[in-house]
C-alpha cells in the first residue's frame, strides 16, 4: 500500500486510527492492532512477502533469547549472518553472480528472485539490535513490542531506520496521554506536507527524469538536456524520498509515536560532511555507529580514517542497489568526505556560497552516477554537463524545478514542523486541510507513481 | 488586560485537529458528490439532467459516452491518422450516423477496447471503418497497456466500480467546465460525434516549417520504387504481430450486415518503411495477415499507406503523420468510392474488395 493513495487517506488511515483508540487502554491490543494492520499494509504488495520479514523478526527474537537464557556470542554472530545471508539472498545473489561471471568470463544462470520490498530496512534494523546487544546495550524485550519495532508500517518499507531503544519505551505509553492533539495536529501537517511534496512536485519530476535517463544509454544528451535531468532528479529524489519520510512520521504521530529525522533540508549544506549530516540522516547514523566507529573512525591515524571512510561509503553505496554504480556512488563520497575533512584541517574556511555550489556540484554528479543504468551512460551524462556535447538546449520545464528547488530549501523538515509547531492556528488547519483535499484529487489522476527508495 | 483565553492549550489542539478534520473530510465529500451530480463522463447513474458536451480533450474519458448515447450506428476507429475524417461527409457517402472515436496515439489494445465496448453497447453497428496503422503490425503490442492513463474501467461493463476513479483534479476540472458550459460560459471542445480539428488552422500553414517536421534531420528525396526484400520462410514464420489476433477476433464477432472496413491511413512516404528495407519487408507481411483476416472476415481493405501523389506531397502534411483537412476530405470521398462502387484511384490499393 502507497501513502499517497485514495485508499490510504480516506479509509486505512482513518480505519486504523480509529481501532486503535478504541483500543488505546490496553498496551496489548493497541500492539496487536499495529502488528495487524503493519502485515496487511505490507501484504498489499504481495501476501508472499510477508513471510520473509516475519521469519527474520522470529528467528531474530529466538536467537537473542537463546543468547539471554544460555549466554554465548555466537547466538548473535548466527542472527546477524542470517539477516546478511537473507539480505544477500534476496537481494544481492543476482549481483554476485554476475560479478562472478564477469570475473571469470563465465555465462552463469541468473536466481531471478523477486526482491521484497523493504528488506533493506528491516534488515538492518535486526542487525542493529543483535549489535547493540553484543555490545550489551539492547534488552531482550518480549516478541510482541519487538516485532512491532521493526514491522511498524510508517517505517517498514522504507525507513526511517529506527533504532529499538528509539520505539520500543514508545510502545508502553498511552497514546492519549497529555499532548495527545497536539502530536495528531502536528501529524496531520506533517502527513500533508510530504503528501503535497510528492504527487504535486516529485511526480511531475519524474516526467522529466526518465525520458532523458532512458535516452542517455543511447545517445549523449545536449547541454539543456543534462542539466535538466540531473536538476530534476537532485529535486525528486530528496522530494520524494523526503515526502515519503514526512508521510512516515506524520502517520506514526497520529498513534502517537515519534520517528526520528531522517532530512534537515540537506541542499543547503555548505560542505559534503554536513550534507550527510542532513541526508538520510538515519542511514548516516546507523553506518557512523554500525560501520564507520568499528572500522576504525578518525581515531587511529589518516591511513585507518581513508580506509574506514571509503570501505563504509562503499557499503552505503552498495546498500542503496545491487549494482557497481550504486558501490561507485559510495565511494565517490567517501573520496568527498576524505577531501572534505583535509581541507576543513587547513583552516580555510571557504566561503559559504562557493562551498555550498561545490558542494552541490559535487552531490549533482554523484546522482547522475547514482540515477544512470551503467558507467557509460553516467560518464555521458557528466560529459553533456561540462559541455563536451556541445552546448544546445535550454531547462526543462524551468517553473517546475524552481519550484522544487524553493521547496527544497525553505519547507521545514518533518522534526521542524513538529518542534516549531508551537500554536494550534486555525488557519493553518484549514490550509493544511485544503491542500491535503487538493493533493487528494491529485492522487486520483491516473496511477500512483512509486517512491524510489522501495527499490532499496 | 486580555480576556481569558476560551481554549487551554489541550483543547486549542483538539480544536485544531476537529477544524483539519472537518475541512478534509467535508471537503473532499462536497467535491466528489459535485462530480457525481455532474457526471461531465456520463456514468453515474443518479447525476443530474445536464446538457453533456465533450467539454475536455481528454478523449479516452470523453469518447464512451459517445458510444454510449447510442445516437450513432457507425464508427471510425483509429488513431490519429483517422481523426480528420469528419463524420458529418461520411453520413452523406455513406449514409447512417457516424461517430469518429479515433483518438490521438491510440494504441490497438485501445482500440481493441473501444470496439469491444462498440460491440457490447451500440448493437449491431451499420458500419465499422478501423484506420489502421503501424500499431496494429507492432510486435509489442500485446505488451502495451494504454497511453496516457487509459481508463479500462470506463470501458467495462460494470457500472459500480467507476465511482472508485472519480475523485480526482481532471474530473473535478470537467466537472466545472461542463456548469460552466450549462450557463454559457464554456464552448463544448470537441463536437458531439466525436470529430475535432486537432490540426492548427489552415491559414497558419507553413510549408517550410512542415518539411522539417516531415523529413526530421533527412535531407527530402524521392522514393525509390524497389520491392520489399523478401523474407524467408523462417523470418516469415518468426514474425508475430499479437493485435492481429484481436483484430480478427473483432471482425468475427461483427454481424454478416455490417459494412467492415480497414482502411491503411496515408501517411508521408518519409514516415513509411523505406522500400527494399527489412523493415519495409515486415510491413508487407503484416500487410499480407491483414488482407488474409480481410478476406476471411468479409472485411475490405483499402490501402493509403503506399507511395502515391497524396504522401509524395509534401504540402499535404503538417508532419510526417498528420495530413491536412482538404485531404481529409479527399481521402473520405475515396473510401466511399472504393468502399461502394469498388473504382480504382492513384491514391490507394484496393487490397481485398
Amino acid at each position: 500500500m502507497l501513502f499517497q493513495t485514495q485508499f490510504y487517506v480516506l479509509v486505512f488511515l482513518p480505519a486504523v486510527a480509529m481501532l486503535y483508540y478504541a483500543v488505546a487502554g490496553s498496551a496489548v491490543a493497541r500492539q496487536w492492532l499495529l502488528i495487524c494492520a503493519s502485515l496487511i499494509f505490507y501484504a498489499w504488495w504481495d501476501v508472499r512477502f510477508v513471510i520473509l520479514p516475519v521469519a527474520q523478526i522470529t528467528a531474530t527474537w529466538l536467537l537473542a533469547l537463546a543468547h539471554e537464557r544460555i549466554g554465548g556470542r555466537a547466538w548473535l554472530v548466527a542472527g546477524v549472518v542470517l539477516n546478511l545471508a537473507s539480505l544477500a539472498t534476496f537481494k544481492y545473489l543476482d549481483f554476485i553472480i554476475a560479478s562472478a561471471a564477469n570475473l571469470a568470463g563465465l555465462s552463469l544462470p541468473h536466481a531471478g528472485i523477486i526482491l521484497p520490498i523493504g528488506i533493506s530496512f528491516f534488515s538492518f534494523q535486526l542487525i542493529s539490535y543483535l549489535i547493540d546487544r553484543m555490545r550489551g546495550d539492547a534488552p531482550i524485550y518480549p516478541y510482541r513490542p519487538f516485532a512491532l519495532f521493526v514491522l511498524l508500517y510508517p517505517h517498514l518499507i522504507a525507513g526511517p531506520i529506527v533504532r529499538h531503544n528509539e520505539l520500543v519505551p514508545q510502545f508502553a505509553q498511552d497514546p492519549r496521554r497529555d499532548g495527545i492533539w497536539r502530536r495528531v495536529g502536528a501529524g496531520l501537517v506533517i502527513f500533508t506536507v510530504g503528501f503535497a511534496k510528492k504527487v504535486l512536485i516529485a511526480d511531475h519530476l519524474a516526467t522529466i527524469v526518465d525520458p532523458l535517463f532512458t535516452d542517455a544509454g543511447s545517445r549523449a544528451l545536449g547541454f539543456g538536456e543534462a542539466w535538466s535531468a540531473v536538476l530534476a532528479f537532485t529535486f525528486q529524489l530528496f522530494l520524494d524520498f523526503s515526502a515519503y519520510t514526512e508521510m512516515a512520521i506524520g502517520s506514526a504521530l497520529v498513534f502517537g509515536l515519534l520517528l526520528p529525522e531522517n532530512f534537515r533540508r540537506p541542499y543547503l549544506a555548505t560542505d559534503l560532511r554536513e550534507f550527510w549530516r542532513r541526508w538520510h540522516i538515519s542511514l548516516s547514523n546507523f553506518i557512523r555507529d554500525y560501520l564507520y566507529i568499528p572500522l576504525g573512525g578518525s581515531r587511529h591515524g589518516a591511513a585507518r580514517y581513508v580506509l574506514a571512510t571509503m570501505i563504509a561509503m562503499g557499503l552505503c553505496g552498495l546498500w542503496h542497489g545491487a549494482g557497481w554504480t550504486y558501490v561507485a556512488w559510495g565511494l565517490w563520497h567517501g573520496a568527498g568526505l576524505v577531501v572534505c575533512r583535509g581541507w576543513q584541517q587547513l583552516k580555510r574556511p571557504m566561503p559559504a556560497p562557493i562551498g555550498w555550489l561545490v558542494t552541490m556540484l559535487f552531490v549533482m554528479a554523484g546522482w547522475a552516477l547514482f540515477r544512470a543504468s551503467s558507467f557509460g551512460t553516467a560518464a555521458s551524462i557528466v560529459q553533456s554537463l561540462a559541455g563536451f556535447h556541445g552546448m544546445t538546449g535550454v531547462l526543462q520545464d524551468m517553473k517546475y524545478l524552481v519550484v522544487a528547488a524553493l521547496v527544497s530549501a525553505f519547507v521545514p523538515s518533518a522534526h521542524e514542523i513538529h518542534d516549531g509547531l508551537t500554536r494550534p492556528r486555525p488557519a493553518l488547519a484549514v490550509g493544511g486541510a485544503a491542500l491535503a483535499v487538493y493533493c487528494l484529487l491529485a492522487a486520483g489522476q491516473g496511477a500512483p507513481v512509486n517512491f524510489i527508495y522501495f527499490q532499496f | 488586560m486580555t480576556a481569558p483565553n476560551p481554549h487551554p492549550e489541550g483543547s486549542a489542539w483538539r480544536h485544531f485537529v476537529g477544524v483539519f478534520l472537518c475541512v478534509f473530510f467535508i471537503g473532499a465529500a462536497i467535491v466528489y458528490i459535485a462530480i457525481l451530480l455532474v457526471d461531465p463522463y456520463g456514468v453515474v447513474a443518479f447525476s443530474l439532467p445536464l446538457d453533456r458536451r465533450i467539454i475536455s480533450i481528454d478523449q479516452r474519458h470523453m469518447y464512451p459516452q459517445i458510444v454510449r448515447s447510442k445516437r450513432y450506428d457507425s464508427f471510425v476507429i483509429g488513431s490519429s491518422t483517422g481523426r480528420l475524417l469528419d463524420p458529418a461527409l461520411l453520413d452523406k457517402e455513406f449514409g447512417g450516423r457516424f461517430a469518429n472515436l479515433s483518438m490521438n496515439d491510440m494504441q490497438a489494445v485501445e482500440q481493441k477496447t473501444m470496439i469491444e465496448l462498440v460491440l457490447r453497447t451500440a448493437g449491431r453497428p451499420r458500419m465499422l471503418i478501423v484506420g489502421i496503422d503501424g500499431v496494429w503490425c507492432s510486435v509489442n503490442a500485446d505488451k502495451v497497456q494504454g497511453m496516457h492513463g487509459f481508463p479500462h474501467w470506463m470501458y467495462d461493463d460494470n457500472p459500480w466500480n467507476d465511482y472508485l476513479y472519480l475523485l480526482n483534479t481532471a474530473a473535478a476540472e470537467a466537472t466545472i467546465r461542463l456548469l460552466a458550459f450549462q450557463f454559457g460560459l464554456y464552448k463544448e471542445r470537441i463536437r458531439g460525434d466525436g470529430y475535432q480539428v486537432f490540426t492548427p488552422p489552415e491559414e497558419r500553414y507553413d510549408l517550410a516549417k512542415a518539411r522539417k517536421l516531415i523529413w526530421s534531420s533527412r535531407e527530402p528525396q524521392a522514393v525509390p520504387d524497389l520491392a520489399p526484400r523478401p523474407l524467408s520462410d523462417q523470418e516469415r514464420r518468426s514474425l508475430s504481430f499479437p493485435a492481429l489476433a484481436w483484430l480478427d477476433n473483432l471482425l468475427g464477432q461483427l454481424p454478416p450486415s455490417s459494412v467492415k472496413v480497414l482502411a491503411y491511413m496515408p501517411i508521408h512516404v518519409a514516415a513509411q518503411p523505406w522500400p527494399g528495407t527489412r523493415d519495409a519487408a515486415i510491413e508487407a507481411e503484416c500487410k499480407a495477415r491483414i488482407a488474409e483476416i480481410g478476406r476471411n472476415r468479409g472485411a475490405k481493405v483499402i490501402d493509403w499507406r503506399i507511395a502515391s501523389r497524396i504522401t509524395r506531397e509534401d504540402s499535404n502534411y503538417w508532419d510526417n503523420l498528420h495530413y491536412r483537412v482538404p485531404i481529409a476530405t479527399r481521402v473520405a470521398e475515396e473510401l466511399a468510392e472504393a468502399v461502394l462502387l469498388g473504382e480504382p484511384s492513384e491514391d490507394y490499393r484496393i487490397v481485398v474488395p
